[in-house]
């Protein structure tokens, strides 16, 4: 009994890596494919079908160079907060089910996810000021900043889901969308959670940490190649864990008729995912003190709004 | 407590080798100083070393965005200093491909200012699209797609092909149609407004006080057209509005760029009909002691940049010294002033805004 269930426990962890590392490969390549289809380029087409192998190509490129630590960086903290944030990532979709039967389903999955989530802008705060660059600094400054301005929603919208739901385990959410996916309930509520998901997935318009034309490469500026690609799988990863979010709150995760619960799943995620490159393809970037009043005069009433009309509509 | 901050001259959003050392209280600028010179080429010392003619392909690298513009406007010195005029024919040309020209130069503008804002390689990608089919229109002509060299004294070297008029109209239409796409792409986008209304407002008596000219001044609300003013070659039969917006602000100087555009098409198209027919050849001039008339002349020319200037003392083979007014550099000049107080974010907007080529800055 006990062995059987352990070794049950090493075929879903090794499942849902293969999950992650295929939806980030999928999600890179689709990525710059879509971006170039939306700007009249060809995107990457030489190595293998379609460019499909040219992110493998970059990151066998990008790990085997020199991974350079600048002078003034902190090494301890620089050279381990982007494994950890990495690291943050993964743990945190392995606290997501994936359907009635793979992936751990913990009845306090909701509060865990957004708990540790919070940690993010940690790390990458720590990244920044770590490495001794000032416009470095200035992304990290932003990135907790920029927190401020979304997590109280963020954590409000997904606070009527559950009171929705009334339970914190996201299986019993998603088995609650049966009849009628959230995204039809609650409108209000998954437009501040999509929006404060963007921010939290520093997707543009809120990619301020980042911002390439002000800041080069926000907290990634002397990050070495190896730490780069690490820097990029944690972005894609990141982008799967904000994408299952988005379909398991509110898009009704892996139901579905015909399909394997699984194919849903991964359908609905790709599906977001392309809509979040879609809005990077058009909008210009947010400002700082925009953000913050975006967040505090529109999104933070907008979700106690939703939280009320939930409560008021459904629950009683 | 201050930061300091040294942007460029490598970055990605200083349009060339540009140097800022930026001093940020928080996010909020305090002092913005430039630092030019990286490009420097001493153009103006070049021209005194060779005869007048010589120097065309030179004056056009100057500004590589723009460059038939720089080449008319020394052409048009040159031809002050032996006393020629263009011929009729030749008037009209030269504002059909130096129309052209500005709207090229203006879609560059957009591509990179909206990259400025942080809408990465989008719209650059389109207008870049749009442009290229400019592009290839002047090459039609030229047979040049970047540097033409194509004024000559007293007219052009190549005339417009058999077919121009049919191929520009149908450019201008397809062109017409897409800044239409462009301004409902930006102008409704709530971000893209948030970002440039009321962001680096340069007032009316600031802008004439820094001596800006051609967009730039024209968004903060002064109608000064050389254009219009100083009529050169067909301008000065054909209708045209300059123009102006009020508010000063970034969004002013896109507005200003995005009219101006479409006032370009209004008078190729005008210029297209009245176009007369006949000769507009230029005249190769003696390389040995040209007929120099005047000591020293002065020209201006409405650049897509601004007002350029030439000055020229002239001697008997070739200039005796030659000063060149750049729109650009003067231009730059105001980024000091309409950056104090701005956010840091907003830094490279408005920088973008002033639409800078660092060649022509530096020269």
């Amino acid at each position: 009994m006990l062995i059987d269930s352990f070794g049950r426990l090493v075929v879903e962890v090794i499942v849902i890596f293969i999950l992650i590392v295929f939806f980030d490969y999928i999600f890179g390549w689709l990525e710059r494919k879509s971006i170039a289809k939306a700007q009249f380029r060809h995107g990457p087409t030489y190595v293998g079908k379609f460019g499909i192998l040219q992110n493998l190509a970059d990151i066998v490129k990008l790990l085997a160079k020199e991974n350079i630590i600048p002078k003034n960086a902190d090494k301890l903290v620089f050279s381990t907060a982007p494994l950890l944030l990495l690291a943050l990532f993964i743990f945190l979709i392995y606290l997501l089910p994936f359907s009635n039967s793979l992936g751990i389903a913990i009845s306090v999955g909701l509060l865990a996810i957004f708990v540790l989530l919070s940690f993010a802008p940690l790390l990458i705060f720590l990244t920044g000021a770590a490495s001794g660059n000032k416009f470095s600094l200035i992304s990290a400054q932003r990135s907790v900043i920029m927190s401020l301005a979304y997590e109280v929603p963020l954590i409000l919208s997904v606070a009527a889901v559950a009171l929705y739901a009334g339970s914190f385990n996201i299986a019993n959410i998603v088995n609650s969308q049966a009849k009628i996916p959230f995204i039809a309930l609650m409108p209000i509520g998954f437009i501040v959670f999509f929006i404060a998901m963007l921010a939290e997935l520093e997707r543009p318009p809120f990619d301020l940490r980042e911002a390439d034309s002000e800041l080069i490469a926000g907290w990634l500026v002397d990050v070495g190649a190896p730490y780069y690609a690490v820097a990029l799988f944690v972005d894609y990863t990141r982008m799967f864990l904000g994408s299952l979010l988005i379909s398991l709150l509110f898009l009704g995760g892996w139901l579905g008729p015909y399909l394997p619960s699984l194919i849903w799943l991964l359908i609905k995620a790709f599906v977001v995912a392309v809509v979040v490159v879609i809005i990077r393809a058009t909008t210009v970037r947010m400002r700082l003190d925009r953000l913050m009043r975006f967040g505090w005069f529109w999104l933070l009433p907008l979700a106690v709004l939703n939280i009320i009309l939930t409560f008021m509509l459904f629950v009683k | 407590m201050l930061t300091r901050i040294n942007v460029g001259p490598i970055h990605p959003s200083t349009h060339g080798v540009l140097r800022l050392v930026v001093t940020l209280d928080g996010d909020t600028i305090v002092d913005v100083e430039p630092h030019v010179g990286f490009l420097h080429r001493g153009v103006e010392k070049l021209a005194e070393n060779r005869m007048y003619m010589q120097s065309e392909s030179y004056m056009e690298k100057i500004d590589y965005a723009a460059p038939m513009a720089y080449s008319d406007l020394y052409v048009a010195a040159v031809e002050e200093a032996m006393g020629i005029h263009p011929k009729e024919r030749a008037k009209y040309v030269r504002l059909i491909l130096l129309e052209f020209q500005r709207i090229a130069s203006h879609l560059l503008w957009l591509g990179t200012f909206c990259n400025d804002l942080g809408q990465m390689f989008t719209m650059f990608m389109w207008t870049m699209k749009d442009r290229d089919l400019v592009l290839n229109l002047l090459q039609d002509v030229t047979g040049s797609r970047m540097f033409y060299v194509n004024m000559r004294l007293g007219g052009v070297s190549i005339d417009l092909p058999p077919n121009f008029e049919e191929h520009a109209n149908k450019l201008l239409d397809y062109l017409e149609k897409r800044f239409k796409d462009y301004e409902a792409f930006l102008e409704k986008n709530p971000v893209f407004i948030e970002r440039t209304k009321g962001v680096g407002v340069l007032k009316r008596e600031d802008a004439i006080a820094l001596g800006v000219t051609g967009p730039v001044l024209r968004a903060s609300g002064v109608n000064f057209d050389v254009r219009r003013d100083y009529a050169y070659y067909a301008y000065e039969k054909l209708h045209f509005i300059p123009q102006v917006q009020t508010r000063g602000d970034s969004f002013a100087r896109y507005k200003v760029r995005m009219q101006e555009m479409k006032e370009s098409i209004k008078l190729i198209r005008d210029a297209l009909k009245l176009m007369p027919e006949g000769d507009a050849l230029g005249m190769p001039i003696k390389l040995i002691s040209p007929p120099v008339k005047e000591s020293e002349v002065i020209v201006r020319r409405e650049l897509p940049r601004g007002e350029g200037m030439i000055f020229m003392v002239t001697d008997k083979q070739r200039p005796y010294r030659l000063a060149i007014r750049a729109p650009a550099f003067i231009n730059l000049s105001a980024l000091r002033y309409i950056a104090k107080g701005a956010r840091y974010a907003d830094l490279f907007s408005i920088l973008g805004s002033l639409d800078l080529v660092m060649a022509d800055v530096d020269r």
